[in-house]
């Protein structure tokens, strides 16, 4: 028998923006909400960004305050580096397994002083950092983590001790083991978000083996004021570089990778990371080469046109190959179809892959969601209500529903919630959301 | 006294925060050294910096400075106060100390953003600023937000996708809705659509099961050509009037089919944009909600010529009703418009062939199953599309609309549709030669692309333009086999000059806001310089005014695909069912507040109030006699501050900014401290 046990209204699973925002407008509602994330801290992708569009606020302004709001409240139960192993019907409601994973730290005692990850001697690359930078096999996963809390990477761990030996409040605790949970809820709110195309997906763009092709998540790492080198900097011999190329579409729109999709975010944060490109490095010429620019959302054709006239340049080809030479600098070949569709060759010291969106998470085995055609959950009324799934109960938000950009995630998250809260009230009044149609029109005659 | 009150004689603790603003304010402004600075002046206890101060560290590093050292104010340098001034409310609450006791300086936006030229400059102006903010902290007094009890009921106004969909979420979280919809019916454009993406489902089937779903409801009351025409009050508690129009024909009316045959009036019919005519007794389409016809009085001559038919049910008196009612908060989804081309705009209003795609999307519709589709007579055996008319405009390349206006966004929906509309003219009509004359195609929705690669599939070509080099629309040679000429420079090869011989050309046109300038006036709304309703901010209060209460949903706040005005209208009712579901809501207490004392019931500060009710004289006894003072209600105050400055007496101030708060600061910055210079 699992030791411990919670009983919310809704079970949100995965602590992005999406799911935290989720969580956020049903427990200001008034609903307990569990939230499970599999990582150590919540904040998704997105608290990795460096500024983001099109206000150019920065990510942290933006996505901390949301964390710290969902830690604090007291209608949320917040339960990190936990999965979800089986979930099964209760009644009118889910019976939910979850194991807590071992993080050989008591956060409870831990108040997150970082003296273990000082004393540890074990660097390994940085995961949140995309592998630049160093991390100890002991940390608080990043200054801004919620919880403030370590985590101990066993595998890597050389159990020398030397953390438990610092430690000032006797934290570390290697006798840790998988914790098991069961959680009953009334409903599941799946929020489990998006990968990025891996970097080794097209063999045309190196494959993943020239350090100096970078994707967007690492140039958004190097744009970071909180990023691995404080500059940016290109990862072969840390040149600055000054001559920086974007490839849109790598990784979408390409039928050879089986993703035929447009990811709807990269054309945006390719023009963002340009901007901020131009004011950290005054002296680099950036290229952007598209297929179609789709800067669709409010204020985004606005910031396309801002950033043409900062001169950044847009150039119409879909790159075809990247090739390195001597110097560890890329060369492009493109077809330039606004200049005759000649092919050329270009040279450019840095390149940025504008990769697409993934679906994050295959939900038919343990939640029995079916996916779409294209691997994000599939939504049978997309219109009429985006976030429904096949499944009563289960509700989806952000980018598990299909690529989308916060704004858009954000939206979703509250439009999850009504349909959640909405489902959660009709089962507390025993009523159900089947409407009777038949006197709809007499109605109208009574206000006529 | 208040949770959290320090006595007023108790030892002043001031806690100070500059914010990095993950670079924002660091790029230019040196924090260390302002906070090094700042832990020189009387009562700073401590001064720290951190990376981002919102971030729950940054938070959790207040909190303990609270409890550790005594912190009985605090003063955080950041970003602007509307961002993160109520998180760090909630962070000071958190640790035990009233909220109110914490003043924010908006180092971003004030400093960092527009001194980025001079950054030692900035620095001394963020210690400058910083110091009057501790100045004025010294003044602080505790304050309790107010609070109000909140009507359990919404008012959404307009009746189309958005506002139905934001209702029925409202009502399933037993909040009373009333939705006004100021056309005689329901739908709004959505049930001028056929076949919709990504689902190629039929739109007005959908919209009738939402529109039965919302009916189902028995707590949403549905009022059709009505309007809103007043609203007084505030959130939790709005007096809204609504005017009613009569329909001038009753529900159990049965000659509508005589009665339209007898209405001699002809106008055009919006339902069909134009492109055919109804009478002023008319239903937008068969089926439609309410099925009861409604009488056009604009158009409606009282001829009595559809009394003669049959005279039981009708009535060609206008009449109209107010209805008063008290809501809670208010859903805006006042739609949009499609952009009317100017005459001359790519031939639209010269030639007959040329359409927008609403207009193609009613055609294809009156058109059935007819195996040919003909326009001015002529079988379509080419057709040209044209993307981007009336978005993506640039100012000095595009003529600006009547208004003075250039539409430089993209409209969002129209690749999608305009792709969507290619392909189902192939399957009708497989012989047709179908062009796509562009900018970029954006189809950037889930299952949008699979529209894109299905016109390629089907043949339809493509042909790209540059915004500053816009394909023409001419006449062909006379005795030419097609009517029209499509002139494009195409960027696609060689920007070579292709001429496209069409017999129609249909106008991808983009969309802009309802005209609801009374709307915006009463609710004291803003629209933003694209002229949709503008959100406070896009990431952290998407669907949220400026004006507490009133929430936005669908295409009133900017571009958007049924899709998506569905999911913002959903997030709408999101957020009102957080406002209203607990009965009660908080203002901040930021009002003016009259000292007794000093007031001598001039009326001054009454006259000069621009908010109702919010200032009055009341008769009151004070030490035993009969006086006349001025008294403030504190819902109704906007704490705009005009009765301050009103008053002879100085008996007014304003809580949180008193006239005492801003002297100390204006002296500060005034005087300065030559310890504070900045040091290269």
């Amino acid at each position: 028998m699992p030791e411990r046990k919670l009983t919310v209204d809704a079970l949100v699973v995965g602590g992005g923006i999406a799911g935290m925002q989720s969580a956020l407008d049903l427990a200001d509602q008034g609903y307990q909400v569990g939230l499970v994330e599999k990582e150590a801290s919540i904040g998704g992708k997105m608290i990795a960004l460096s500024k983001v569009f099109p206000t150019l606020d920065c990510c942290s302004c933006i996505t901390t305050p949301k964390m710290s709001a969902v830690a604090h409240h007291e209608n949320i139960e917040l339960l990190t580096y936990c999965e979800v192993t089986a979930i099964r019907p209760n009644g009118k409601g889910f019976l939910v397994d979850v194991v807590q994973k071992p993080r050989y730290v008591d956060v409870d005692l831990c108040t997150g002083c970082r003296q273990c990850e000082y004393a540890c001697p074990i660097d390994l690359p940085n995961a949140f950092d995309r592998d630049l930078g160093a991390v100890r096999a002991v940390r608080v996963p990043f200054s801004t983590a919620v919880p403030q809390k370590a985590v101990l990477d066993i595998e890597n761990c050389i159990l020398c001790g030397k953390c438990e030996k610092e430690c000032p409040v006797d934290a570390i605790d290697f006798t840790q083991t998988p914790e098991d949970m069961e959680i009953t809820t009334a409903s599941v709110v799946l929020a489990t978000g998006y990968e990025i195309t891996p970097r080794d997906a097209k063999d045309e763009y190196g494959g993943g083996r020239y350090p100096n092709v970078v994707d967007g998540l690492i140039m958004e790492r190097l744009l970071a004021p909180t990023g691995p080198y404080g500059h940016v900097l290109r990862p072969s011999d840390g040149k600055e570089p000054d001559s920086i190329a974007y490839v849109q579409c790598a990784g979408s729109r390409d039928e050879t990778l089986g993703v035929e999709y447009c990811s709807r975010i990269c054309c945006m944060y390719a023009i963002k990371q340009a901007m901020l490109l131009s004011g950290a490095l005054p002296l680099a010429d950036i290229t952007i080469y598209y297929m179609d620019i789709r800067t669709f959302g409010k204020g985004y054709e606005q910031f396309y046109q801002n950033a043409k006239a900062m001169g950044i340049q847009f150039v119409k080809g879909k790159v075809a190959k990247i090739e390195p030479d001597e110097n560890q600098d890329l060369v492009l070949r493109v077809e330039l179809i606004d200049e005759g569709s000649q092919v050329v060759e270009r040279t450019h010291d840095l390149v940025v892959l504008s990769v697409g969106m993934l679906p994050g998470y295959d939900p038919r085995q343990i939640y029995q969601v079916p996916i779409a055609d294209d691997g994000f959950v599939d939504t049978p009324s997309p219109n009429i209500s985006p976030s429904l799934t096949a499944r009563p109960g289960i509700f989806v938000t952000g980018a598990a529903s299909g690529p989308m950009d916060i704004v858009d995630s954000i939206v979703t998250a509250g439009a999850a919630a009504a349909e959640t809260a909405a489902y959660l009230q009709a089962r507390g009044n025993g009523a159900d959301l089947n409407h009777n149609p038949e006197n709809a029109q007499e109605r109208l005659h009574e206000h006529a | 006294m208040p949770k959290g009150t320090k006595p007023n004689d108790e030892e002043i603790r001031i806690g100070v925060y500059t914010c990095y603003c993950g670079g924002n304010i660091s790029d230019v402004v040196d924090c260390e050294q302002v906070a090094e600075k700042l832990k020189q002046i009387p009562n700073v206890i401590v001064s720290r910096t951190d990376m981002s101060m919102c971030s729950d560290a940054g938070q959790a590093m207040i909190e303990e400075d609270i409890h550790e050292h005594g912190i009985n104010r605090v003063v955080i340098g950041a970003c602007a106060p509307s961002l993160h001034e109520k998180t760090f409310r909630g962070t000071v609450a958190r640790a035990g100390l009233n909220p109110y006791l914490y003043h924010h300086v908006g180092l971003r936006e004030q400093d960092s953003w527009v001194h980025h030229h001079d950054m030692p400059g900035a620095t001394s102006k963020a210690i400058v600023l910083m110091n009057a903010g501790i100045s004025k902290a010294r003044l602080l007094e505790p304050l309790e937000p107010i609070r109000l009890d909140a009507a359990q009921h919404a008012l959404v106004i307009g009746g189309g996708v958005a506002g139905l969909r934001s209702a029925l979420d409202i009502s399933h979280r037993g909040i009373a809705v009333t939705l006004v919809e100021k056309s005689p019916f329901l739908g709004g454009h959505m049930a001028q659509l056929e076949s919709v993406f990504p689902t190629d489902g039929d739109a007005r089937e959908a919209l009738h099961e939402l529109i039965d779903a919302v009916l189902s409801q028995a707590n949403i009351t549905v009022h059709t050509y009505a309007e809103l025409t007043g609203i007084s009050g505030y959130v939790g508690d709005f007096q809204v009037q609504i005017r009613k129009q009569n329909r001038g024909v009753s529900p159990d009316f049965q000659a509508f089919d005589a009665a339209v045959a007898a209405c001699p009036v002809e106008v055009p019919d919006e339902f069909n944009y134009g492109l055919t005519t109804r009478k002023a007794i008319y239903r937008s389409y068969p089926g439609c909600y309410p099925d009861i016809p409604a009488i056009d009085w604009e158009n409606c001559t009282q001829c009595e010529e559809c009394l003669k038919v049959n005279g039981q049910g009708i009535s060609i008196r206008s009449e109209q009703e107010t209805l008063e009612i008290n809501v809670g908060a208010i859903v805006v989804a006042t739609g949009f418009t499609p952009y009317e081309p100017r005459k001359g705009e790519f031939g639209y209003g010269e030639y007959p062939q040329v359409v927008t795609l609403p207009q193609m999307i009613r055609l294809m519709a009156l058109n059935g199953d007819d195996e040919e589709f003909r326009i001015s007579e002529r079988p379509v055996r080419s057709v040209g599309m044209i993307h981007c008319v009336g978005s993506r405009q640039i100012p000095g390349v595009h003529e600006p609309m009547p208004d003075g206006n250039v539409n430089d966004y993209c409209s969002r929906v129209c690749c999608t549709a305009t792709l969507h509309m290619a392909n189902e003219l192939h399957r009708y009509f497989p012989s047709m030669h179908i062009f796509d004359v562009y900018e970029d195609i954006r189809t950037y929705g889930r299952g949008h692309e699979e529209y894109y690669q299905e016109a390629s599939k089907n043949m339809v070509r493509f042909l790209r333009f540059h915004a500053d080099d816009a394909p023409q629309v001419i006449p062909a040679d006379e005795g030419d086999d097609y009517p029209l000429l499509i002139k494009v420079n195409d960027h696609l090869t060689w920007g070579e000059e292709v001429e496209v011989p069409v017999d129609l050309v249909v106008l991808a046109v983009g969309i802009l806001p309802n005209p609801i300038e009374d709307i915006i006036n009463m609710l004291k709304i803003s629209p933003g310089v694209d002229r949709f309703l503008l959100e406070v901010h896009p990431k952290l209060r998407p669907v949220e005014t400026a004006v507490p209460g009133v929430v936005l949903a669908g295409t009133a706040q900017g571009p958007m695909n049924i899709q998506e005005s569905c999911a913002a209208a959903s997030a709408a009712a999101s957020k009102v069912a957080v406002l209203l579901a607990q009965g009660m809501v908080e203002l901040e207490p930021f009002v003016a507040k009259v000292d007794h004392e000093r007031c001598d019931g001039s009326g001054q500060c009454v006259e000069v109030c621009p908010y109702e009710d919010a200032i009055s004289l009341e008769t009151m006894t004070l030490d035993g006699k009969q006086v006349t003072r001025a008294v403030v209600t504190p819902a109704n105050c906007a704490g705009c501050g005009s009765c301050v400055s009103a008053c002879p007496n100085r008996a007014i101030d304003l809580q949180g900014w008193t006239l005492d708060q801003y002297y100390a600061m204006v002296d500060t910055i005034a005087t300065g401290m030559p310890q504070l210079e900045v040091t290269a």
